[in-house]
């Protein structure tokens, strides 16, 4: 048993660190999402230079054979300074499906671009009447002479703005809900009857409603068994959880160290506000809420990285569910303590807050996932 | 004790709900002027524009039950837009003690809605300890007037407010609590600067007010100099009160469930998952006791007592609910309660959710935080000694 980093998983953590603190700050942050694209173009090819990128794909793919810690590890950097950049949507989701999916042809064309950052992927999954449900899919691909031809919407696709390719699920069989039958797509953003829909998420990221009419893909776009796209499409919305639970370890890593440091400073009643009892409980409880977290982080992504799936997914499901509840406990309590200042935009606090209340929306709340949990 | 309503009170309900009807707001109406005429044809009405303030100065008079049939009946329609600094806020300080000339000078103006107010209480080193401001009011040596300097903080719509009620220090060799004294200056003047303060849900009510030798006038203070700190914390009682919002808490939790209902889950909707039902109803059970708490501190009120501690009962109970049916209202929303554009996406009540719940996360900040509030009532309550 050992919860250390390995060396290597050390030299990526520094790195990442190094990144975040050279480069993300509130003001700087501010003006990358304010920014046409949403986040900047310069720090998309930093990323792709030192490597990121290439962390989940094996070496026979031109990656760097890394796994879910790996993964864990940039993400819970990428919380620590709220990164805009869409490393989650591409590569996470995007690249999950991929390497999961897509046979060698679609590999040796796709992966070098998803790796060098030329190609950027999103994942367009989501629909209205789903809730958080991945099965539910009304999107519908028709076989049409060595052709599929898509129609549908998707809602509130990451990054689909930017993005180069978007993969899409869609029914090729069966009924509206039925696992069997989901099929998973390649499509060009810019392929004829794809049409987007872009705005910003309250948490400084971007969105895009997607619908597709008629588009028409050949054959070969088509990652993976035709109906059997739901597995692939579940284990890389797995991945995803444990991406974002480790991206909100770190914001909660935030905004109770801000919280701490802030009620030293904020006197009020002739005292430092650290000094009441109460408010020194509630601190207590959100490091120790924190703390619980970054336990069932470790124990969801170890798991996951050994391959016991059933059980994995069973830990996924209890990791989300306290990530959530716990994000709004610790978001909320910053808030407070923070007083009038903690509602403002001015300090970074109410933005770390903002990210974990979407991130429990993300891939099923914290009552979805403890109802999957007891069922 | 009983809870019915008498056939008088059954009729003073039709007589509410039909001067709603007869005034609603037709579109294409020239709001302000609807605003203003609704407020005088209450007046009309023997003080329906100010049913809070004493029949001394042209208040109704109604009973506890006929206020709360008010409460009730205000909660599901549009009334005129309102802000409470001065009619709820102002207003009791000024009858209580301004002297005659004051409060003819001013309250007829507050009442007829022509006057906006703001709140200069807060500053940057005087949150919950109100009583460490600092912003200076200097008499001058002919004894005329003040010059005020220093900042306030958090002033509520300070950028539409024509006059403000402001703290002021006059003087710092005692105690903090000694030596604040209650002025009433214009906005619009040279020397009031107004910097918004943008809050989490994107929006700007809340400004930093900059007062920089403001002349006023000996006349424009209230009470005796140096006394304000009973004046102001009768005022935040009166603040408090108003804060609670469970009548229209009692509406809001009806449309969540509505809105919850349409979201769709398989063949049932989200009401009925158990673990959001369960949350649904716990709230209901929280209003339901609220609302008789709510209605058990206007019966005291009633009986001539000034709002009591069981006003900051009601505050941190009432805030905490509101709080709650926003955390819901996200809940409900999904994922599409993160969308943040101009247009909505996904289902229609989703996109108001988001920012009412961050705008929510103040509730128990403003007019006292809970903290604060929890300290009264174990000192003023239950007689605790103060602990830090």
């Amino acid at each position: 048993m050992n919860f250390e980093l390995s060396d290597e998983q050390q030299l990526l953590q520094d790195s990442v660190a190094r990144f975040v603190s050279d480069n993300y700050d509130l003001e700087s942050r501010t003006k990358l999402v304010a920014g046409k694209s949403g986040f900047s173009k310069e720090h998309w090819s930093t990323m792709a230079e030192l490597g990121w990128f290439s962390l989940p794909f094996t070496e026979a793919d031109g990656g760097f054979g890394g796994n879910q810690i790996d993964t864990m590890v940039v993400m819970e950097q990428i919380g620590k300074g709220l990164v805009v950049e869409p490393f989650y949507a591409s590569v996470v989701l995007g690249g999950g499906i991929l390497r999961r999916a897509a046979n060698q042809d679609q590999k040796t064309a796709l992966l070098p671009g998803v790796i060098d950052g030329s190609r950027q992927l999103a994942l367009a999954y989501a629909e209205e009447q789903a809730r958080f449900d991945l099965h539910d899919v009304t999107t519908t691909a028709r076989p049409d002479n060595g052709a599929f031809v898509i129609n549908g919407h998707k809602s509130m696709v990451a990054n689909a703005e930017t993005a180069t390719q978007i993969i899409v699920s869609a029914r090729t069989s069966g009924g509206q809900i039925d696992e069997n039958g989901i099929s998973l797509f390649l499509v060009d953003a810019d392929a004829e009857g794809v049409k987007l829909e872009n705005f910003p998420t309250v948490d400084g990221l971007r969105a895009s409603e997607v619908t597709f009419k008629d588009v028409s893909v050949d054959a070969s776009n088509l990652l993976g068994e035709l109906d059997g796209g739901f597995s692939v499409l579940n284990e890389t919305a797995n991945d995803a959880i444990l991406a974002l639970s480790a991206e909100a370890v770190g914001a909660m890593e935030v905004l109770y160290k801000d919280t701490v440091d802030y009620t030293q400073e904020r006197e009020q009643f002739d005292h430092p506000l650290s000094d009441f009892q109460v408010l020194q409980h509630r601190m207590v409880e959100m490091f120790m809420e924190y703390e619980q977290c970054r336990s069932l982080l470790y124990r969801a992504t170890l798991e996951a990285a050994q391959g016991d799936s059933a059980t994995a997914q069973r830990t996924i499901h209890a990791l989300k569910h306290m990530v959530g509840k716990v994000g709004s406990f610790i978001g909320e309590s910053a808030v407070q303590l923070h007083g009038g200042m903690g509602m403002t935009e001015e300090l970074r606090i109410g933005h770390y807050f903002k990210r974990l209340v979407v991130i429990d929306a993300q891939f099923g709340n914290a009552d979805y996932h403890l109802q999957k949990f007891a069922a | 004790m009983d809870i019915e309503l008498s056939t008088e009170d059954l009729a003073f309900r039709d007589e509410v709900r039909a001067f709603f009807s007869e005034n609603e707001y037709k579109p294409g109406e020239d709001y302000n002027q609807w605003r203003l005429d609704w407020f005088a044809k209450a007046r009309e009405k023997g003080g329906w524009d100010i049913p809070k303030w004493p029949t001394d100065f042209g208040g109704p008079g109604w009973s506890p039950t006929q206020h709360y049939i008010w409460e009730q009946e205000t909660a599901v329609v549009n009334l005129p837009w309102d802000m409470p600094f001065g009619i709820g806020m102002l207003a009791p300080v000024l009858m209580a003690y301004g002297n005659k000339e004051q409060q003819e000078r001013f309250l007829p103006d507050i009442r007829a809605r022509k006057v906006n107010w703001c709140q200069g209480y807060s500053e940057p080193g005087a949150g919950s300890d109100l009583a460490a401001l600092k912003t200076k009011a200097v008499l001058s040596e002919d004894g005329s007037h003040y010059t005020v300097n220093g900042t306030k903080m958090w002033t509520t719509m300070a950028q539409i407010a024509d006059w403000i009620f402001c703290l002021t220090r006059t003087d710092d060799s005692g105690i903090k609590q000694q030596g604040i004294t209650f002025l009433l200056f214009p906005m619009n003047q040279q020397g009031i600067e107004i910097k918004p303060i943008i809050t989490l849900g994107g929006a700007h009510t809340i400004n930093t007010v900059f007062i920089t030798d403001v002349k006023v006038p000996v006349e424009n203070r209230i009470g005796e100099e140096g006394k304000a700190w009973t004046y102001a914390k009768g005022l935040l009682q009166h603040e408090r009160t108003g804060l609670a919002g469970i009548s229209r808490s009692i509406i809001a939790l009806e449309k969540l469930k509505n809105q919850a209902g349409t979201v769709k889950r398989g063949n049932a909707t989200l009401m009925d998952e158990p673990g959001f039902r369960a949350k649904v109803a716990e709230l209901e059970v929280d209003l339901m006791a609220a609302e008789f708490t709510e209605l058990r501190s206007l019966a005291s009120a009633s009986a001539g007592a000034a709002p009591g501690p069981e006003s900051s009962i009601l505050k941190l109970k009432g805030t905490e609910i509101q709080q709650r049916i926003q955390k819901l209202t996200v809940e409900a929303g999904g994922i599409y309660s993160a969308a943040w554009g101009a247009k909505p996406v996904g289902p229609s009540f989703a996109k108001g959710g988001m920012g009412g719940y961050l705008a929510s996360r103040a509730y128990t900040i403003y007019g006292g935080a809970s903290e604060v509030q929890k300290d009264v009532i174990a000192k003023n309550v239950l007689g605790l000694k103060r602990s830090r």
